[in-house]
């Protein structure tokens, strides 16, 4: 390296506890932190500290000091309060302070949701304690709501929880899916972040559950083959809310996962009056099981299948719960 | 003598070998760093302060279970950062006594209590607790109320679990000598393995730089501190690098017997200065210019330094180069006189 400007410029940036800019020659810009120089190379971390990129001094016509200076954000705020120590119930770990939020659809699910995690309902909202993390599950109905939510609750991760059906075979009434990704109509994919998805299989370790991909329609897929055709590699179920939820969360940078209780599989059919979406199926089952006894049968059965599926949904959550709220969350 | 004899024995059987060897470097300690956060924000620490996105991050298990196999010292010390906010603490202690390192988990325990049901007690883990000192000294020293206390209890919960646990204090200037006195009583009466004791680097990042050390006036604390120590004071730490501390004995710095490795990679070229990072441990050993080092070397950062990380294995390397120094160490463990 033979300019002296840049040179000074190197080692000031290495010593810099914060984020700088890279002016390239090529009239390209990149933001890093830069951790590492020799005579020919900057290392640098890329602004989410996910990617490790290596530039030549050659190429570097500049550097600026763009990101605040951890080190002296650190002293200040000792000089500030030089003296005064933090009070004894700040928190401990880094984000306990923000929730977990759980978002639901209908009214069962957050009944699941309470009595899994012994949160306190009030309308369509519980909330509680669990594991030395703060709970908010919500019912925010099919196809919406998730976005205002999480702006409301600011959690630091979103679990989408509920019932689906199932798309792969080997599944029946009660398994679990813990989604590896989900894909809306439009093939549109959001695949679930690594660190949690890890941490919540981990809690799940000992229970039937599977991981894999979630397929989210704007729909009910009643029958085999509306099922069916939603098949693709690696898809084991579909839902209607997973997709809108880990779009919402994945905006704004917060962690997700998509946990989901199977009630129908593959080769089951809803009745016709699930595809309504009203609040109650109450008075439409009546008025289906006065249609025949092959009606009440089938009512039996489903019925059966939602105990089931409940019962595991509660159990999946109550692992899931320990086990996301011990977890340092990062987007 | 508060280093347990099968530790002792490893780290003998370890150094023997290396000598035989005609090793001229190698590592006793590896100082594992598996992420930069922490839930205090310590007056005199300069390990934490990155951008959040780094903050966040952590090694995996893999990363640090390679680590310790390509440095290869007997023993690993977890520090950070505070470790126990790493979402995978425990398998990294897990995987590491597996391999028979003697692992020390530095914490400042305010999770201890927390997460005590994710380890399982066994020879080779000790917690290493963050205590700077009685009370009100730690207290302004982590700048929380309630620090020494839930430190205390947590050091309780993890000895009636049957876990080893040692303390780990750093000193300042200002340190009271009688104070730390009555607090090594304080400390032996919780039934704790043995103490470390160090004085703490002046870390140009650190918020407070003046209370720092230097190296007469550490000499002069640590006299007085550790003048006819009591029967019960237990220290796990080589008698000779208390006598350093003391000013009895001088060493030169052993840099590189405390290798640390991080998120960056093996930092260069100890675990208090940051002159770069390379990728492996070999090149760190054997491309590093570590006559830029020590005090000898002039380098006027390493003149007040007089920290366990570089001084220790100095101590440890002194005690096997002579059957005098072999036999003051062990008279002085035997006898606990320094």
């Amino acid at each position: 390296m033979t300019d002296p400007r840049l040179a000074e410029l190197v080692e000031r940036a290495f010593d810099y506890r914060g984020y700088v800019t890279l002016r390239r020659s090529d009239g390209s810009s990149l933001v890093g932190f830069v951790y590492d120089r020799d005579a020919g190379h900057l290392e640098l971390f890329d602004e989410s500290a996910t990617r490790r990129v290596r530039v030549a001094l050659s190429e570097i016509a500049g550097i600026d000091f763009t990101g605040e200076d951890s080190a002296l954000r650190s002293q200040q705020m000792w000089e500030r309060r030089k003296g005064r120590l933090e009070p004894r119930d700040t928190p401990t770990g880094w984000e306990e302070q923000r929730p977990i939020l759980l978002l639901v659809a209908i009214d069962r699910e957050l009944r699941s949701a309470a009595q899994a995690l012994g949160l306190t309902r009030r309308g369509n909202r519980a909330t509680g304690r669990r594991s030395g993390s703060d709970f908010v599950a919500l019912s925010v109905g099919i196809g919406g709501g998730a976005r205002a939510a999480i702006a409301a609750e600011q959690p630091r991760a979103v679990v989408s929880c509920g019932f689906c059906g199932g798309i792969d075979q080997v599944l029946s009434p009660g398994d679990l899916i813990l989604a590896t990704a989900v894909r809306d109509e439009s093939g549109q994919v959001v695949e679930t972040p690594e660190s949690l998805r890890t941490a919540a299989a981990r809690g799940l370790q000992g229970m039937r559950f599977f991981e894999g991909d979630l397929a989210c329609t704007s729909s009910v897929a009643a029958t085999p083959a509306e099922k069916r055709a939603l098949a693709r590699p690696g898809t084991l179920a579909v839902d209607m809310e997973s997709f809108t939820v880990a779009r919402a969360a994945a905006d704004v940078g917060i962690p997700w996962l998509a946990l989901r209780a199977v009630i129908d599989p593959l080769e089951s059919s809803l009745p016709a009056f699930t595809r309504e979406t009203h609040g109650s199926h109450l008075g439409p089952a009546l008025r289906y099981a006065a249609s025949g006894p092959r009606a009440i049968i089938d009512l039996i059965r489903l019925s059966r299948d939602a105990r089931r599926a409940a019962s595991s949904l509660e159990a999946g959550l109550q692992r899931l719960g320990a086990a996301i709220a011990s977890e340092e969350t990062r987007p | 003598m508060g280093i347990p004899v099968a530790q002792m024995a490893a780290v003998t059987r370890y150094v023997l070998k290396q000598r035989l060897r005609g090793q001229e470097r190698y590592p006793l300690v590896l100082m594992l760093e598996p992420l930069f956060r922490c839930n205090l924000s310590c007056t005199g620490c300069g390990k934490i302060q990155y951008p959040v996105s780094l903050l966040k991050k952590n090694l995996s298990v893999e990363e640090c279970v390679r680590a310790s196999d390509e440095c290869g010292a007997p023993v690993v010390s977890i520090a950070g950062g505070e470790p126990l906010l790493h979402p995978q603490i425990a398998d990294i202690a897990n995987e590491l006594v597996a391999r028979r390192r003697f692992v020390y988990l530095c914490t400042n325990a305010l999770l201890l209590e927390k997460k005590l049901d994710s380890f399982s007690p066994s020879k080779y883990l000790s917690f290493s607790v963050h205590l700077d000192g009685p009370r009100e000294e730690h207290d302004f020293s982590v700048c929380r109320e309630g620090g020494y206390e839930d430190a205390v209890k947590a050091i309780r919960a993890a000895l009636s679990r049957g876990f080893r646990v040692t303390t780990n204090t750093t000193l300042f200037e200002g340190a009271n000598p009688e104070r730390m006195r009555r607090f090594f009583d304080d400390v032996m009466e919780l039934g704790v393995e043995g103490m470390m004791i160090s004085p703490g680097y002046s870390y140009e990042k650190a918020p407070d730089q003046d209370h720092f050390l230097r190296r007469e006036r550490a000499h002069r604390l640590f006299s007085r501190m550790l003048e006819s120590p009591k029967r019960s004071w237990r220290f796990n730490q080589s008698p000779l690098f208390l006598q350093f501390l003391m000013g009895k004995r001088d060493f030169e710095c052993t840099p590189w017997g405390n290798p640390t490795y991080n998120l960056f990679g093996w930092q260069r070229p100890c675990y208090l200065l940051q002159d770069g990072y390379v990728k492996t441990f070999r090149e760190l050993m054997e491309d590093t210019d570590w006559s830029r080092y020590g005090r000898k070397s002039g380098n006027p950062r390493c003149q007040d330094c007089m920290v366990h990380c570089g001084f220790e294995p100095s101590a440890v390397r002194a005690a096997f180069e002579s059957p005098l120094t072999m036999g003051a160490t062990f008279a002085a463990m035997v006898t606990g006189r320094l």
